[in-house]
């Protein structure tokens, strides 16, 4: 349980800005941990850390929830690396890194013109389609491409400039 | 702007998981053959990857650790590797069809596993680990039921573990298929007189499978089922007759 008593905590803070549903929210992070211990031999610490994999997979889920939709249907986000550890194993240090990294993502994400920073989020925690934030802002569908794309460019150069990333070679499996 | 631009432009959104299963499929094979792409998919990524980590952490009820506690045990066991199944013919009821038989050797580890559980907990709250010195174990009180299904659902099938110490029950669902769109499951405890009241909502993984906790005790109720209902949350009452179905005795 050392895992769960270390990301519980954001695990259920994302399927709650998700789902703003604390019984789903328990469903879903639950479901995300049970993922983790049963499909523990399949995991692939190249591709990425057990933090990534365990969001991602209450992110996905939780927009499944929130938009009814069955798995046959889901277009999940792919696992990809990042620079946390993949140790499950107790430091003191990932904990003061896991807390940089925390203050600059908020930093950086706080940075960006709101548009820019509406659109990655409706996309990200409210699961919605580009073609539906389009509808939903009332711009054309190439304005929104491009505020995804330039807010996801920020916000790589500003971690990257931070060193909180790998380089696209060191990212390379 | 030519073909690579108009993909190119559309790949943050991919990674957002912003774009409509058609879409994503059309540029996820222009990215598995575009190196450009590639590399700018990788970054936008890892921007991606970051974003929940904006949200400030909020602390899960104390309830939710021992019930991932509890669902874990039960589903390591579940993949438990046992012996040659052998197999139980239920007998049908009037209305509710359980027809199809369930591997006895997976109920065997479940209900191992569970009492394991139970045990443990009991042995906890204790102050006691289950199995030190002397200490006489705890009496167990798991029963185990089984719901069939039939018509669209014939292929699944659902182990009911009731922790009757713990007020709760595990069912570990397999076989179900992909939801319609905008729809859940939602398993419903019915008493003897016909009443159904509801216990969980769910969304089966890719595989069809699905470890649900139901909250409620099972004292009083008679069958359990499962219907698909409009999603988020369910219905009040059951909208159409139960595919997925079984006694609780």
């Amino acid at each position: 349980m050392e895992l769960y008593d270390r990301y519980a905590g954001l695990a259920y803070a994302v399927a709650m800005r998700v789902l703003g549903d604390p019984g789903r929210a328990e469903d879903v992070v639950q479901e995300a941990f049970l993922k983790i211990w049963t499909n523990a031999a399949g995991f692939d610490p190249k591709k990425g850390s057990l933090r990534t994999w365990l969001i991602t997979a209450v992110r996905n889920r939780s927009i499944d929830y929130l938009r009814g939709r069955g798995a046959h249907e889901r277009q999940e986000l792919d696992l990809q690396p990042d620079f946390a550890s993949t140790s499950t194993h107790s430091d003191p240090w990932r904990e003061v890194s896991l807390e940089l990294e925390r203050m600059a993502v908020r930093e950086a994400v706080g940075s960006l013109p709101a548009e820019q920073r509406q659109a990655v989020q409706l996309a990200y925690f409210g699961g919605y389609s580009q073609s539906e934030i389009a509808d939903m802002t009332h711009v054309p569908l190439s304005t929104v491409k491009g505020r995804m794309r330039l807010a996801l460019e920020k916000l790589s150069s500003y971690l990257l400039g931070r060193g909180l990333y790998p380089t696209d070679s060191e990212a390379s499996p | 702007m030519s073909d690579h631009e108009e993909l190119e432009s559309t790949v943050a959104a991919w990674v957002l998981g912003a774009l409509e299963a058609d879409e994503a499929a059309s540029i996820r094979v222009h990215v598995e053959g575009c190196a450009t792409c590639q590399q700018t998919a990788a970054r936008l990524r890892r921007a991606a990857a970051a974003l929940p980590l904006e949200v400030e952490e909020v602390s899960p009820p104390p309830r939710l650790r021992e019930r991932v506690y509890v669902a874990a045990a039960a589903a390591r066991a579940s993949t438990v590797p046992s012996a040659p199944a052998r197999r139980r013919v239920v007998p049908a009821r009037r209305g509710w069809k359980p027809t199809a038989s369930i591997p006895f050797g997976r109920l065997q580890a479940l209900v191992a596993a569970a009492t394991v559980v139970v045990a443990l907990l009991i042995g906890l709250a204790a102050g006691n680990v289950v199995g030190r010195n002397s200490v006489p174990p705890a009496p167990v009180q798991v029963a185990r039921y089984h719901l069939v299904g039939h018509g669209t659902l014939a292929g699944a099938r659902g182990t009911v573990i009731n922790l009757k110490v713990e007020g709760v029950a595990l069912v570990d669902f397999s076989g179900l298929p992909p939801l319609a769109k905008g729809k859940v499951y939602q398993l419903w405890l019915i008493t003897p007189g016909g009443h159904p009241d509801s216990g969980a909502v769910f969304v089966p993984d890719s595989n069809g499978g699905k470890v649900v906790l139901v909250g409620l005790p099972l004292t009083g109720y008679s069958q359990m089922a499962v219907t698909a209902e409009d999603a988020p949350n369910g219905s009040p009452t059951p909208s159409q007759q139960p595919e997925l179905s079984g006694p609780l005795s």
